[in-house]
Parts: C-alpha cells; sequence; structure tokens
C-alpha cells in the first residue's frame, strides 16, 4: 500500500522529533526528519510530501515567544513553499511548540501567513505542566479527528504557554465555523475552565483549533506520546485498548494522504 | 546609540509572570503591601536605528493581541516602584542569539549586539523603599549573575585586551608564599605545593599561570579524587584505597552486563538489539548552594555531557535528581552568613532541573528530596542521566597522533572558571563573593543542538573520542584525552564570548556546552559540515601529539608545556588516617499514641514522605514519547511510583529501569548500615515495579563533609557497606562520584557538616516492560502481603523517631545476604503477572507505603497488626527491601512467595477510609481524603 510521505520538521531545539516520526511511521507513513536549514538551502522541498509534522519541543529556546522565531523564520524563507503546499490541500499538523508555530505564521486559524490572530499564552500557572488530561472531540471538519467526535480522549500535556487567548470577534468567529477540534474535559467529559483539568487556563477551554478546510491542525497536547499501550500512565488498569486512540489522529491523516 | 523596545500585556490580561512573582511576595516572602505586579520586557539593540527598532517590536518582539510596545520611552508609568533586572555584563543571556537571527532572518541589516531584560512593576500604596529591597535581594535578583539596571548601557559590546601571561616565580617562594599561593584559588596543600616546586626545579624554569592552574586543576580533589585514592589507616590498620575496593568489587562479580566501568564519562551496560544503557549521576553542590538556578542548570547540563561523551557518543533518554535542602520554613536567623535560604534554593534549584531537561527534550523521571536542618549551609544537589547507544560504539575512544583536538559547541566565556578547584574547597562566609565567576548560566539549546550534530557524526563513523568540557574547560579534556599520546593546542584559535581572556582563562574556563573530540584528518571537513547543518560552532583546536606532552601556544608563543606523566601521575598519594566513633545517642522510648490519627498525617506529612507532586508536574517527564512506569499513576494520576520504567527503543517493549536510594539520617547514626540502606532502597525500588535483580548495576555518589579523620572513617565504613552489598546481590558499581567539601566554616568558627549522603542509582534491563507492575491498588477484596525479613524494633532513623527528635541508634540492620532470595522471587511473581500492585517500604514504613497504594487506587484497606508486633513499631518502621504486594483473592500467598518471609495483613476495600485493627479492637479508622490532604499539602506550600 501506498505510504504518504511525512516530513518531521527540525530545528534548533525541537526535541518531540523522534516520538512524532514513529507515531507517523506507526500508523503507515513514510517518515523524513527535515531540518529547516535544508529547506532554507534548497536540499529538500516540501512539494515531496503529503504531510508537515511540526513536532513539540523549544524551538529556539522559546525566545521571545514561544515558536517565534522558528515562525519569523518560516514566513520569511518558505513562504511561498508553505502557500503551495496548503493550497494544493495538503496535511499540517503542529504538536505544542509546532501549534504555537501554526498560530504564530498566520497558518492557524486562518491560512493567512503574516496574520497572527490567535496566540498561546504563558499558563495561568505561571510554570511548566505536565498532566495527563482528558479531551473532548468536537465534531468538526478535521480530517486528522475523522470518526472520533464526541470521545474523549486521555492524554498528556507538556509545556509553559498553553493558554488559548483570542480576542472575542475571533473567538466567536472560530466557534462559529467550528474551527474548535479539541476542548479540555473534567471527569464528566464537558469542556472546564477549571485548573488543572484545564491546566493552562485556555479560553473556552480550547486545546486544540483547525483551518476552516480541516487540513491544517494544532494541539497543545501530546497524541504522539501515547500510540502504544504502556505509554498511558494507567495502562495497567485498562482493558482493551482505549489508550489508543490517539493513534487514530496519525492514521486518520495517512489515510487523507493516501487518498491525495 | 541603544535603541529599546519595552513590551507588556495590554491592561485587563492577566499578566502571569506578574501573577506569579505576586504569589512569592505574598507566600514566600510574606509582605503584604504589594498589591498588584505588572511585569515588561525590555529588549535592547546597538547598531540600528530607531524606525528598524519600531519594526522589530511589530514584527518580531510584540503581539498585539494581547501586548503593547513602546519604542524608547518608558512603558510601567502608574507603579509605585519599577525595577529592571538583567544578567551581568559577560554572562550569556540565551536570548540574544536568537534576537539576532530573527532581526537578520526579517532582513533588518546593521545589528551588532541584542539584549534583554525584564522590568517589574510593583503597586500598592503602602509599599516602602525596604520591601522593594527585600523582594529584588530575595526574589528577583541572584547578585551572581545579574544586577538591578539603574540606567540604561551605552553599549552591549564587552570590550577588553587579553592580560599577560605571567610568570610564577615558584622557585624561590618559601612555605608561607607557597601556602598564600594555594589559598582561595589552587586549594592544594603544602606537600603537593611543593612536588610543583621541585618539579620546576629540576626543569630549571618558573612556571606560566597557564600550567600552575593546569597542575591545580587536575590535582583538585575534584578531578583527582585524592581522598578515593589515598593510602588509608583505618584504626591504625592501613587497608586498600577506598577507589580500589569499589572497583575490585565490580571486577569480582564478573558480571556480563557490563561492557564499560569507571574508565569512561558514564558507566556501560548491555541492552537488547545490539544496544547499551549508559549511566551517570554527578554533584552539584557548590554552584548550587550560591547560585542554585545556574548550579542546577549546569549540572544537568554537564551530567548530560558525560552521557553524550561516552564511548563515541550517546544520545540522552533520562534525567534524575536527588536533593537535599534544609527545611524550606526554617526561620532566617538560622541561615549562616554567606548562604541561602533553603526555601529559595528549593525552588531555584528545581526551576533550574526543570528549565535544562525540558528545554533539552530529556524526561526527568526519577527523584527525590530529603530535608534536614544540617543542610542549611550547603545542599545536597545531584543529577543523573542515562543514555542509550550501540554497544558497537561503546568503548571509551583513542585519539591517535595526528587526529585533530576539535572544541565544539558554545563559545569560551570567563565563566565557571575555577569550578574545579573551588568545588573542592569548604564553604566559607566568604565563598559567595570570591567565588562568583563560578557559576553561569545554562543554554540548554545549544547543548541539544550539540547533541543532534554528534549523533549524526556518530553514526557516520566521524569521531575517534570524545569527551565533554567539564571541570577544567580545555585543560582537562584535552588533557585526559591526550593522556596517552599528548597534545597540543593554539588558544587563540577557541572562538570566545567577547575578548579579553587571557590564555590561561581560555584554557580553564568551564564555560557551558562544549565538548572536545578526536577526529581523524580525513572527517574533519565532513564534520565541518554537519555541524554547519545543525547551526553548531566547531573549530580545529590543535593535534594530538606522539610526544607525551601537552603544550598550547597562544599568537604563536609557548605558554604551556608540562610533561603529561607529571600532570597526571605527579600528585603525590595522600596517607590519611581514619577513625569513626559511634555518637553517644540515646534510644526513643516508643509508646501508644493518644492521638493515632494525628500521628498517621504527621508522617504522612513530614517533608521526607509527602508527596512531591508539584514538583514532578513541572518536569517534562514523557518526552520521548518513552516512559512506561511514569512517577505519578493511579485513578487521580497521584498514586508514587518506586522506579522509573522506561522502553528506549519505540515498538519495542525492552525495558529499562531506574531508581535510587539514600537516606543521610542513617549516616549519622552508623554509615554501613545507612549505606546498606540506600543500596537495598535502590534495588528495592527497582524490583517493586518488576526490575530483574540478576540484571541490574549500580551507580555510587558519596557527598560527604570534609573529609577529617572522623568523616574519612565514616566514608570507609560506608565503602566497605558497598563492597559487602556487591559481593551479596552481584551488582556491581559502574560509574561513580565523591564530592568530599560539605563542610561550612563561618567567621565565628561555627562547623556544619551535612548529613552525609551515600546515593545509589540503580538501573537494568527487563526484555517486556509490559510484565511489571505500578504501586496503585487495583481492585477491592485483594490480599494485602507484607514481604521480607525486618526486625521492627529497629526504629532509629525513621521519620517516626525525627517527629520525636530522638534518631535513636537501633538502626536497620539490613543483612545483604537475606535480600538476593526476596528479590528474586519477587521478580517472578511480578513478570509472570501474579501481582496487581507492590510498593517497598522506605521512609515512613508500612503505614506509608499503605497510604500511597490506597491514594493510587482510590481503594481502602483494612489491615490487621499481629499479635506479636508493637502497633507503633509494625506501622512505622523503615527496614528497606521489604514489600507491599496486592495479590488477587483466588491466590495464595504463601504459595506464590514460596520460601521467603510473607505475611497476609490485610484486605483492599471499598470503602475509602484505612481501618488498623489489633487482636480483634479497632486502633483507628481514617478517610482516605484526610490522610492525602496532609500528604499533599506541605509541597502545595511551597510551589503553587
Amino acid at each position: 500500500m501506498k505510504k504518504p510521505g511525512v516530513c518531521v520538521l527540525r530545528a534548533d531545539g525541537i526535541n518531540c522529533d523522534e516520538e512524532t516520526f514513529h507515531a507517523f511511521e506507526n500508523a503507515g507513513a513514510k517518515c523524513a526528519m527535515v531540518h529547516v536549514n535544508q529547506l532554507r538551502r534548497g536540499e529538500e522541498n516540501l512539494s515531496s510530501y503529503q504531510i508537515l509534522a511540526l513536532p513539540g519541543g523549544f524551538s529556539y529556546g522559546d525566545d521571545v515567544h514561544s515558536g517565534k522565531i522558528l515562525a519569523v523564520e518560516l514566513t520569511s524563507f518558505l513562504k511561498e513553499q508553505l502557500n503551495d503546499f496548503v493550497h494544493k490541500g495538503k496535511l499540517v499538523i503542529g504538536i505544542c511548540n509546532g501549534f504555537q508555530v501554526l498560530v504564530r505564521t498566520g497558518l492557524l486559524p486562518y491560512r493567512r501567513l503574516g496574520e497572527i490572530k490567535t496566540t498561546l499564552m504563558v499558563n495561568s500557572s505561571g510554570h511548566f505542566e505536565c498532566r495527563w488530561v482528558n479531551l473532548l472531540v468536537e465534531s468538526t471538519p478535521c480530517v486528522f479527528t475523522r470518526g472520533m467526535a464526541g470521545k474523549i480522549m486521555s492524554v498528556q500535556v507538556a509545556n509553559g504557554g498553553g493558554k488559548f487567548y483570542t480576542a472575542p470577534d475571533t473567538l466567536q468567529d472560530i466557534e462559529n465555523q467550528g474551527q474548535v477540534v479539541f476542548r479540555y474535559a473534567g471527569n464528566d467529559g464537558s469542556p472546564t475552565l477549571l485548573y488543572p483539568a484545564n491546566p493552562n487556563g485556555s479560553l473556552n477551554a480550547i486545546a486544540g483549533i483547525c483551518d476552516s478546510t480541516g487540513r491544517i491542525m494544532g494541539m497543545m497536547p501530546h497524541p504522539e506520546r501515547c500510540v502504544g499501550k504502556t505509554q498511558h500512565p494507567n495502562w495497567r488498569r485498562m482493558s482493551g485498548d482505549n489508550s489508543l486512540c490517539c493513534q487514530d489522529i496519525f492514521k486518520n491523516a495517512v489515510e487523507y494522504a493516501r487518498q491525495m | 546609540m541603544i535603541q529599546e523596545a519595552r513590551v507588556m500585556v495590554r491592561d485587563g490580561i492577566p499578566d502571569s509572570k506578574g501573577d506569579e512573582v505576586l504569589y512569592e511576595i505574598h507566600h514566600a516572602l510574606g509582605i503584604s503591601s504589594v498589591e498588584k505586579v505588572r511585569t515588561a520586557k525590555v529588549f535592547r539593540f546597538e547598531g540600528i536605528d530607531e524606525d528598524a527598532a519600531r519594526f522589530l517590536a511589530e514584527r518580531l518582539l510584540t503581539e498585539e493581541i494581547f501586548q503593547s510596545f513602546r519604542v524608547n520611552s518608558t512603558i510601567i508609568n502608574d507603579a509605585a516602584f519599577v525595577i529592571e533586572v538583567a544578567y551581568r555584563p559577560g554572562v550569556m543571556n540565551p536570548e540574544a542569539d536568537s534576537l539576532m537571527k530573527s532581526a537578520s532572518d526579517l532582513g533588518v541589516d546593521g545589528l551588532i549586539a541584542a539584549d534583554s531584560a525584564w522590568q517589574y512593576g510593583f503597586y500598592g500604596k503602602n509599599v516602602t523603599e525596604a520591601d522593594i529591597e527585600r523582594i529584588v535581594n530575595s526574589l528577583l535578583v541572584n547578585a551572581t549573575v545579574e544586577y538591578v539596571v539603574k540606567e540604561s548601557p551605552e553599549t552591549l559590546i564587552i570590550q577588553g585586551s587579553p592580560g599577560r601571561t605571567e610568570i610564577v616565580p615558584i622557585r624561590s617562594m618559601n612555605d608561607q608564599q607557597l601556602i598564600e599561593l594555594s589559598q582561595d584559588k589552587l586549594f592544594l596543600n603544602l606537600e603537593e605545593m611543593r612536588v610543583i616546586q621541585n618539579y620546576f626545579n629540576s626543569l630549571d624554569r618558573d612556571p606560566t599561570d597557564c600550567e600552575i592552574e593546569i597542575i591545580a586543576q587536575t590535582w583538585s580533589e575534584h578531578c583527582g579524587h585524592k581522598t578515593f585514592k589515598a593510602r588509608l589507616i583505618v584504626d591504625g590498620k592501613e587497608k586498600k584505597p577506598l577507589l580500589k575496593r569499589l572497583r575490585d568489587a565490580t571486577e569480582e562479580s564478573k558480571n556480563p552486563l557490563v561492557l564499560s566501568a569507571f574508565v569512561d564519562n558514564s558507566g556501560v551496560m548491555d541492552f537488547y538489539d545490539g544496544m547499551a544503557i549508559c549511566g551517570k549521576v554527578e554533584t552539584h553542590n557548590s554552584p548550587s548552594a550560591i547560585e542554585p538556578y545556574g548550579g542546577a542548570m549546569t549540572g544537568s547540563g554537564g551530567v548530560f555531557r558525560d552521557i553524550a561523551g561516552t564511548g563515541l557518543g550517546a544520545k540522552v533518554i533520562a534525567s534524575t535528581d536527588m536533593f537535599c535542602f534544609a527545611p524550606p520554613d526554617l526561620p532566617a536567623a538560622e541561615i549562616p552568613p554567606g548562604c541561602l535560604h533553603p526555601h529559595y534554593l528549593l525552588r531555584r534549584a528545581i526551576a533550574g532541573i526543570r528549565d535544562y531537561g525540558n528545554r533539552m527534550g530529556i524526561p526527568t523521571n526519577n527523584g527525590s528530596l530529603h530535608f534536614h536542618r544540617d543542610y542549611r549551609a550547603k545542599p545536597t544537589v545531584i543529577a543523573g542521566a542515562y543514555g542509550i547507544l550501540p554497544a558497537a560504539a561503546c568503548q571509551k575512544g583513542q585519539p591517535q597522533p595526528g587526529d585533530r583536538v576539535m572544541a565544539m559547541g558554545g563559545r569560551t566565556g570567563r565563566d565557571g572558571i575555577h569550578g574545579a578547584t573551588f568545588s573542592s574547597g569548604e564553604m566559607t562566609d566568604r565563598t559567595i563573593d570570591v567565588n562568583a565567576s563560578a557559576v553561569q548560566i545554562g543554554h540548554p539549546i545549544e547543548e541539544k543542538r550539540m547533541f543532534d550534530a554528534i549523533l549524526t557524526a556518530r553514526d557516520e563513523g566521524l569521531i575517534r573520542a570524545i569527551t565533554d568540557c567539564g571541570a577544567g574547560g580545555f585543560a582537562s579534556a584535552v588533557g585526559e584525552m591526550g593522556a596517552e599520546t599528548g597534545a597540543r593546542i593554539a588558544l587563540d584559535l577557541a572562538p570566545l564570548k567577547y575578548p579579553g581572556l587571557s590564555p590561561w582563562e581560555i584554557l580553564l574556563s568551564e564555560s557551558q556546552e562544549r565538548m572536545v573530540l578526536a577526529v581523524a584528518p580525513e572527517h574533519v571537513e565532513r564534520l565541518l559540515e554537519i555541524c554547519r547543518d545543525y547551526n553548531v560552532e566547531v573549530t580545529v583546536l590543535g593535534e594530538f601529539t606522539g610526544d607525551g606532552h601537552f603544550s598550547a601556544t597562544y599568537d604563536g608563543r609557548k605558554v604551556m608545556d608540562l610533561d603529561m606523566n607529571f600532570l597526571h601521575d605527579g600528585l603525590p598519594q595522600r596517607v590519611l588516617s581514619a577513625a569513626w566513633k559511634r555518637p553517644p545517642l540515646t534510644e526513643l522510648k516508643i509508646k501508644a499514641p493518644a492521638d493515632w490519627p494525628g500521628l498517621y498525617k504527621k508522617v504522612l506529612g513530614h517533608l521526607n514522605v509527602c508527596s512531591k507532586e508539584p514538583i514532578v508536574r513541572m518536569y517534562d517527564h514523557g518526552v520521548q514519547g518513552t516512559n512506561a512506569l511514569p512517577p505519578f499513576a493511579g485513578v487521580h494520576v497521584d498514586g508514587p511510583n518506586d522506579a522509573a520504567i522506561l522502553t528506549p527503543i519505540l515498538g519495542k517493549p525492552y525495558g529499562l529501569v531506574i531508581s535510587h536510594g539514600l537516606n543521610p539520617v542513617l549516616n549519622q547514626i552508623d554509615p554501613y548500615y545507612g549505606s546498606i540502606w540506600a543500596a537495598t532502597e535502590a534495588v528495592a525500588n527497582a524490583v517493586a515495579c518488576g526490575a530483574n535483580p540478576d540484571e541490574m548495576v549500580l551507580i555510587d555518589n558519596f557527598i560527604w563533609p570534609f573529609p577529617d579523620e572522623e568523616q574519612l572513617g565514616a566514608l570507609d565504613m560506608a565503602i566497605d557497606a558497598c563492597v559487602d552489598f556487591v559481593r551479596a546481590t552481584g551488582m556491581p558499581f559502574i560509574s561513580g562520584k565523591d564530592s568530599l567539601s560539605s563542610t561550612y566554616r563561618g567567621k565565628d568558627g561555627t562547623v556544619i557538616k551535612i548529613p552525609p549522603v551515600l546515593c545509589v542509582s540503580a538501573f537494568g534491563r527487563i526484555p517486556d516492560a509490559a510484565k511489571t507492575v505500578s504501586a496503585d491498588f487495583k481492585a477491592a477484596g485483594s490480599h494485602i502481603v507484607l514481604l521480607g525479613y525486618r526486625d521492627t524494633k529497629e526504629m532509629a532513623g525513621s521519620v517516626y523517631c525525627q517527629i520525636h527528635d530522638a534518631p535513636g541508634s537501633n538502626l536497620p540492620r539490613i543483612n545483604p545476604d537475606n535480600l538476593m532470595p526476596v528479590l528474586k522471587t519477587l521478580y517472578r511473581t511480578v513478570s509472570s503477572r501474579q501481582l496487581l500492585a507492590c510498593h517497598d517500604l522506605s521512609e515512613g514504613g508500612l503505614a506509608v507505603a499503605l497510604a500511597e497504594m490506597c491514594f493510587g487506587g482510590d481503594t481502602g484497606a483494612v489491615i490487621n497488626i499481629p499479635e506479636d508486633e508493637d502497633a507503633i513499631n509494625f506501622l512505622f518502621n523503615e527496614t528497606a527491601g521489604c514489600f507491599l504486594a496486592e495479590v488477587p483473592t483466588g491466590l495464595k500467598p504463601a504459595a506464590i512467595f514460596g520460601g521467603i518471609p510473607c505475611r497476609i495483613i490485610g484486605v483492599t476495600s471499598t470503602d475509602k477510609s484505612i481501618t488498623v485493627k489489633q487482636s480483634g479492637d479497632e486502633l483507628f479508622t481514617l478517610e482516605l481524603n484526610e490522610l492525602k490532604t496532609a500528604w499533599q499539602q506541605p509541597m502545595k506550600e511551597v510551589f503553587r
């Protein structure tokens, strides 16, 4: 079967590249680690791939704003490649720092490079948070979450700046357009603003969003950390494969890309 | 001229950084006059005009959704006080590079330097200058690396011209002058100074400052391990040197798992599929005592480089941290002059570990915190790391003559000079002032990209040998690598952070994030290319020769030429005498309490027992996706586990188990049994989760007061304990470190010695991580089974005794020969999936282990104390190597545990409470919630 190509982007300080690579390969993709320098020098081109994955980490040390320095680099040097990639209907996923990069390039929420309409701020707690949270999967056009609407995912967050924030009109707009893909949920499965179930203090409990086509998606929690049985903290308490619904995100992407 | 841009969060939007500072002002300092804190970031640019600065402010610095900016004018205008804090000139601000890069990416030309700082605005009618001074001094500024900016700097460029290489007229010095030369700088004794004098007499010349410095550094306790290598006279009889005894024990164990022990930057154990695992644990006590954030950061950074510099290069896969501090609520008046408050030390050290490990993408999975008043002068800060590498690349490389000496990574600055010699000296009230340059701020991203480059170079076979630049900098790294061959370097080729370093400073600088490689000439070009791809700087400094000399030039002039033999073997072996005296300790009379619930909660809330979850939540323990047993699990993910289990090869079931043990209080009572306890605890933690006791190795860390006769006697006993433990269990030590300077001497004659620390770290392999258990109870109605040998009267050193201020002398005397049968049986039952949960008994004893298992499972328990046992002893005895296991109803414990001591003590229940009975009478019943609150509260108060 055809294996879609995934460009796993590396840059100084990105550190979730290997597990992102593994999650996509596990889902049937063919991955390549591509350093942003290789793209800048033209040794690599995004057009060779069907999926662009921006992994988590601390690109350029989270200096100035998390993801900002890499976002500036991408919009300064790879604008055409990125626009081309997106307009061909290919898939982009940003996880944690990758999500921060996507909002700071403007690819999220409106697919317009250089137009920053939403942001991810320092957590309300003021510090890094690493904990398992529940995510409610909303019903959206997002191709990464096809067939998952209404499910509750258990997934780890690990960030210092994951508080989703935007102006009231933008918030209203992305809600109206159905672009909110994931919300932090309490034990009862309903969205919550309460710490620590909402670990960042995110507006409307937003943990991840997509663009209007559903082909660009960013999320703060780390689904790539939970694609195998023993990766969940309570796998010993579980019967069956409950923990594996994180894997569906990657499978959906690969399945979609196969049709391209 | 400098352009300044100031950025802050808009009115009406929460300022999390300001809120965090306000919280600390209220809670850590108890200052209530401050009602609000707002923060602003200050960016400075040199070489561009105001328009360019405005462009950067708009496009790079500010996110207008939530921020506003001003260029060249103030931004916080309505606060009672505004304070700006910046790094001191010369302390590298990691953000500066990113500012330069992004400005260039955005097409801004002409920028020659950039910097950033923070402004704090304090609001409140009643805020006084005295309040602000306290806030600044105890919260915002560490004067070692930061300062309060009173007026904007005129330039960001650090100027300077290098000092000359001085000749030290050692040949003409008398003893007094030799001592003066050594004091506060070289930390050598008179005999050693005389050996140096004689050497230069024989050469018929005086040394350069470079030569004196490198000898002092190589011969420092930190690098030379003089005490561990000394001839030892114990109670009048000569014994083998400490280090020799440990290494002999490892050799005698003939453990086939060991691939490399004690010869490299870390010890290496065989793993699966042609891969190997290496481990190293380091201390960073001295820097952390004066600048905990930078100290802990560079501690982590250093131990990660030890891993990366093992064999031909390893990937770092785990980080651990073990701390000993004074209680965070110690009254400020009890802190000795020149020392920092433990509340500050604790929070800042943890922030340092957090920021280095998280940014590197290395999971911090295992650690512990211990509190004792006698760490108030000097804390113990231990950082460990583990790595994975191909077994074929796990042997230490040997440079060949002609190989190039290549320096990789960060640039060299004045930071960290004299770290090796400084950390070998005792701490005094002058330490903080004299040795300020021995501390620096880490740059994890520099290290991360360097490691990325190293692994690529290793896989392409370009590395002949590699080591990290740790204590002693280039001097130590090149000196050790070239010990067999000789080496020649040109110090002026080293890339510098700023001009003005003297040759000896370049040689000795301990700037972080640097490594040295030996590379064959034909591979140099390719290595340069790889480094360029990863934005890593790499420079040929010189070459390995065949002449057995270590020489250096600066601008073509020779500044150093030493015989490697003298450098490495010239240090005279010390002859030390040791004699430990048993301290007079009285036994606590144990009697049943009037208030069982109060006692139980007090033990659970003891600092050495309480939940450390708020700390763990700040460490990224899930990055790399390898965690098969996290620090906390259970229904509410708040039940602690005993060890970390990783699956370092994604997609494969192979497990790496990591754990540790230490108990400083027991070492004060009896260093032999205290040390046996530490080793037992380390391996018991691992086996409780499912580690195989036949496939484990150990790492030792001795953090001791200055080794006077008494303390050396204690050390001798601790070593004997380690050796006996290796012989009884077959688990060898394969790496280790000693740090023997944790004594404080005040001007007024105060002497404070820390409770001696032996931290034993254990790591081992299992073929299938799925055949392991966590500590949380899984079901109601299960048998609760107590396993292992213990004499419950041995209560000395327990938390129970500490609460009653009487350590006692009858401590747990664990017989390591009894341990292996227990551990092997446990392994068999866990790996055959007969247990639902297992937890080892340690601080707080059975009562704490039981409570923690209940917390994790959100399950209650009813236990019966045997009639022949004293209830207090039974509940609170702390003999390591004993376990509580959850056995499903259908199984018979006596049958599955065979011949080892086991006893059904109770049953799990659906009631969310713990009930303790004896002889049919109920001693007490307590709600889980109440117990959990007592257990969680202490660290919640220190960490928000």
